[in-house]
């Protein structure tokens, strides 16, 4: 169904040797090109040594192949039945396009089958016109490599002007929200897309010269295993750069990587464990912790 | 047997992966259901599939190997390179590649041209393969069943041609809904097809918030949502970790509910065993077999319907438990209130005076709210929960909290 060969690696190194070598010999660069680029680690040593052993058919020591047209292979019922699916998701019809070949195809899952129960309801208006024209002026700026000229209204209301080159687009599930990342002048800017007010392609593009993402912090906690909390903790921050060290059967020492933006969430997150864990490091961090902690004292006491 | 970084049984990886991704301190004899070769194996080939995520640490119970990945950086998923590990022979790689040579969309062959047509691609080779007939009449079958190879009968014969090819959707698009829609593996499986370049700007999408993990449970996904979408009810087999054993139950799959905060996946269904309603996480079935058409299908679902809108997170008790607290926020926060509506997922938010909220809700649980009402702390200035004990417990944290971290400078 999913796991198939079909769909393999091997499979796909393969179809991409064969594209080659229906034309001319494909060369050994060219054949280790490929297997880096598809395959995994090994997959140089397992491949090269099938091929040289003749084991597949499908080509000859010097490169010569039976194969007479390009490979391809149509798509599945299941790739099908997805796409089908896709299709009716309210954000599909951001991207304005049409997909052909489906229109029999009984979708995998339809929006009622779904709930991500946890999201935030202030979700961005995927069926408001106004948003739908700035986000595909933001794809085109990113598809056509150039800078956009931004109206929108701030975080604490106020109406600013940018001019940015973006970057990367990029959405949050849990937000239910696009943003896009670029730079300006030499600072790096995320901007709303539901916080446009209006935004224009600016022809001319700007050199990008640094990363998308500032350095990251740290925070150290040690954690008591009790009501499932090593489960809930990890996964809960499964998504972050981690490491986790059992130090005796009921106390480990977790390390998160995160951006610095997100500090506010992260104590936010941190204290919806309650006395599960404990934060070690940062100070900064226990400072704020502490304070909210103390304030919550006084209020109930 | 030598190592080989294919796998037949997806089953016997998925434990692997998910120690790896989400645990990720355990040591090589901690791993003890399963063989110290298994382990040895398994963990080779992950480091193969995600070399680039792998990290190690070493502490005095041993070295440990786990997954990192901040998949905010990452852009595509890295747990889907495990799907494409797939072992096969070295049979089914050439006939592959030849059946899809020789069949076109137009033209249908029978199974006797098919053959005939296959033994001229033996020629360049001094050691000839010969596909026998079954062979390829049962490859033939898989492809029908795949959907990329179309078969009409007609009297005694059957005709084969392959299935139609259209213009692809974007990389982007594959890209977007291959991370944010269930499974998604199959929209990288068709991203796949562009190589390494011409997918637009895939490259240039991020998540954030963005839990991996799941795409390991693709398959179970698979048949559930075919059983939903066929009103059929599913044989399942299920880990119950506290008692460290499996059991087995009939459901009735209604609905997936995914948290984006934790990245779990529950069905939810009706146990036909237990006649309850019910939500089984997705990570936890090993096996998943679809059954019978349900007749009475849409009544179960509306029943499930009228309940939802008490259900915080998926927990469905007999009874119904009443909770309500309050926040108070500053001349300059009205943020506050916008998170409190915007977070909230059942019940009504009141403004009790000029700086002061007030949150109720019937709920099935009480318990699932609690990590969320710790998100205001700080602010809290009344709380009562119809289930005394959790309130009890709620108040005795906040006293654990307060004591924890009072011996420490601000």
């Amino acid at each position: 169904m999913i796991f198939s060969e079909i769909y393999g690696a091997y499979y796909n190194i393969m179809a991409d040797i064969l594209k080659i070598a229906v034309k001319r010999p494909p060369s050994q660069d060219e054949i280790n090109d490929i297997i880096s680029a598809r395959g995994f680690a090994e997959t140089n040593l397992f491949f090269n040594a099938d091929l040289y052993e003749n084991r597949y058919k499908l080509m000859t020591g010097d490169g010569k192949t039976p194969i007479k047209n390009s490979p391809s292979m149509p798509l599945t019922f299941a790739q099908k039945r997805w796409l089908k699916a896709i299709t009716l998701d309210p954000r599909f019809t951001l991207f304005d396009i049409d997909i052909r070949g489906i229109d029999d195809i009984t979708p995998l899952f339809t929006p009622d089958m779904i709930d991500a129960f946890d999201k935030y309801s202030d979700g961005d208006p995927y069926e408001d016109e106004i948003y739908r024209a700035h986000f595909r002026t933001v794809l085109k700026a990113l598809r056509e490599e150039t800078s956009l000229k931004i109206s929108m209204i701030s975080g604490k209301g106020k109406l600013r002007q940018h001019i940015l080159t973006p970057v990367c687009l990029e959405y949050s599930e849990k937000d239910d929200k696009f943003r896009v990342t670029g730079q300006e002048e030499n600072h790096i800017l995320t901007v709303n897309i539901n916080r446009i007010l209006d935004v224009e392609i600016v022809p001319e593009a700007v050199y990008i010269g640094r990363a998308a993402y500032p350095d990251k912090h740290e925070v150290t906690l040690l954690l008591y295993d009790s009501r499932k909390a090593l489960d809930r903790v990890l996964l809960h921050f499964a998504h972050f750069e981690k490491e986790a060290v059992r130090l005796d059967q009921k106390h480990y020492r977790i390390t998160l990587k995160y951006f610095p933006d997100d500090e506010t969430e992260i104590l936010i997150r941190l204290l919806s464990f309650g006395p599960l864990i404990r934060v070690i490091e940062p100070q900064s961090l226990i400072s704020e912790l502490k304070k909210r902690i103390d304030r919550q004292h006084d209020l109930l006491s | 047997m030598a190592f080989s970084e294919l796998i037949k049984n997806f089953g016997n990886i998925r434990d692997y992966m998910r120690e790896f991704y989400v645990y990720g301190f355990k040591s090589r004899e901690d791993f003890t259901s399963k063989s110290l070769r298994s382990y040895d194996d398994s963990r080779r080939r992950i480091e193969s599939w995600l070399s680039d995520h792998m990290s190690f640490s070493f502490t005095p119970d041993g070295k440990n190997v786990f997954i990192s990945v901040d998949s905010r950086t990452c852009g595509s998923n890295p747990l889907f390179k495990a799907w494409k590990s797939k072992s096969f022979t070295d049979g089914d790689i050439a006939l592959h590649f030849i059946l899809m040579d020789i069949l076109n969309e137009d033209d249908e062959l029978t199974l006797k041209e098919i053959l005939e047509e296959a033994d001229t691609y033996n020629g360049m080779f001094s050691e000839e393969r010969v596909f026998d007939i079954s062979t390829v009449r049962k490859k033939l079958g898989e492809y029908v069943d795949l959907g990329i190879v179309i078969s009409r009968k007609e009297g005694r014969n059957t005709y084969y041609k392959r299935g139609k090819e259209y213009e692809l959707p974007a990389g982007e698009v594959l890209r977007f809904f291959s991370e944010v829609s269930p499974c998604g593996v199959l929209g990288s499986f068709i991203e796949d097809k562009y190589g390494s370049t011409g997918n637009g700007i895939a490259d240039k999408l991020s998540f954030k918030h963005h839990y991996i993990t799941s795409t390991i449970d693709s398959e179970i996904l698979y048949i559930l949502f075919d059983a939903m979408s066929d009103k059929c009810q599913v044989e399942i087999r299920s880990v119950n970790h506290k008692r460290k054993d499996t059991f087995e139950d009939t459901i009735i799959p209604l609905k997936l509910k995914m948290s984006t905060q934790s990245g779990r996946q529950y069905i939810m269904c009706f146990s036909v065993k237990t006649e309850r309603m019910i939500a089984y996480r997705v990570d936890y079935i090993e096996e998943a077999v679809k059954g019978n058409v349900i007749s009475y299908y849409d009544e179960v679902r509306r029943k499930f319907d009228l309940m939802e809108e008490h259900i915080w997170g998926v927990s469905i008790a007999n009874t119904m438990e009443h909770v309500m607290f309050e926040i108070c926020y500053g001349r300059y926060e009205e943020y506050i209130v916008d998170r409190l509506l915007r977070e909230k997922r059942c019940g009504t938010v009141t403004k009790v005076k000029e700086g002061l909220l007030r949150f109720e809700a019937d709920v099935y649980d009480s318990t699932e709210l609690v990590p969320w009402i710790r998100t205001f702390i700080g602010r809290i200035t009344a709380l009562e929960f119809s289930n005394k004990g959790l309130e009890r417990r709620f108040r005795d944290d906040l006293k654990r909290m307060y004591d924890m971290y009072s011996e420490v400078s601000s």
